[in-house]
């Protein structure tokens, strides 16, 4: 914040990278699903650059700054209640975790 | 004499705990911030974010270069499952670990002694990065657990 008074409200740049995190999360575990089940889409991410894996890793980091950085300048999630960002982070995270493991276990 | 692909496996969990325990750190100071201690609370997020992309990178490297022989010894003994679940999960949801330690050095740059939900979403994550690490640190067990009994087996 650039003042010193208290506030309720995170920043624009914090607002916006919590919910491309979130959805970072969750489009990670639909990509290690679907290229588990896919074999094509698997090979296609390891022709990109050398391994599938590589290609997923750098993906979600790439993906992650993009939509940040775009949620940033359209101030979308700044419209979000920051509580909601809170809740929709761990709820992500938790799910994600859940959702990878059950995958492996049962599939 | 310690072959370079072994220091590389052991950087890499080091690396990884390093993280963890950096976020930690984060957690408990944002828990009993004041101005004092902006200062650290952004370093112990910088050495989180440091920690845990050189985790990923050694890790990365290891996997790519060193794991596939370890991963056919795994398969051919008694706990496949050490890499079909634990191996497989760990790779995928490392990536989580990683989003999040990206993360937190953009929540921790705010004024924590005056927002307290910002607070709260530094002390979440710190929170989450300790748990998913914690999980991925005991997956990296349980394969290393599959490698030993696999080749206990086959020397028995």
């Amino acid at each position: 914040m650039a003042t010193g008074e208290p506030t309720q409200r995170l920043s624009p740049p914090a607002s916006a990278f919590a919910l491309a995190a979130a959805i970072v999360l969750l489009f990670n575990t639909a990509l290690a699903c679907v290229k588990d089940a896919y074999a094509p889409l698997s090979r296609f991410m390891g022709s990109l650059t050398g391994h599938n894996w590589t290609t997923q890793g750098l993906a979600d980091v790439i993906l992650f700054l993009a939509v940040g950085a775009i949620l940033t300048k359209t101030e979308w999630a700044a419209a979000i209640a920051p509580r909601t960002l809170v809740i929709l982070l761990i709820a992500s995270t938790i799910a994600a975790s859940v959702a990878l493991a059950a995958w492996y276990v049962f599939f | 004499m310690i072959a370079g692909r072994d220091i590389v496996l052991l950087a890499h969990a080091g690396c990884g705990m390093l993280g963890i325990l950096a976020a930690l750190w984060v957690c408990v100071e944002a828990l009993n911030t004041r101005e004092g201690n902006a200062s650290r609370i952004r370093f112990g997020s910088l050495l989180t974010t440091a920690s845990v992309c050189v985790a990923w990178i050694l890790g990365g490297y290891w996997y790519l270069h060193f794991y596939p022989a370890e991963k056919a010894i795994i398969l051919k003994g008694p706990w496949p499952f050490a890499h079909n679940v634990f191996m497989e999960t760990k790779e995928h949801l490392f990536f989580a670990t990683l989003i999040l330690a990206i993360y937190l050095p953009i929540c921790a740059a705010e004024r924590l002694d005056r927002n307290a939900i910002a607070r709260r979403m530094v002390v979440s994550v710190a929170l989450l990065i300790v748990a998913t690490g914690l999980a991925v640190e005991a997956a990296g067990a349980v394969i290393d657990h599959g490698v030993k009994i696999a080749l206990l087996r086959l020397h028995s």
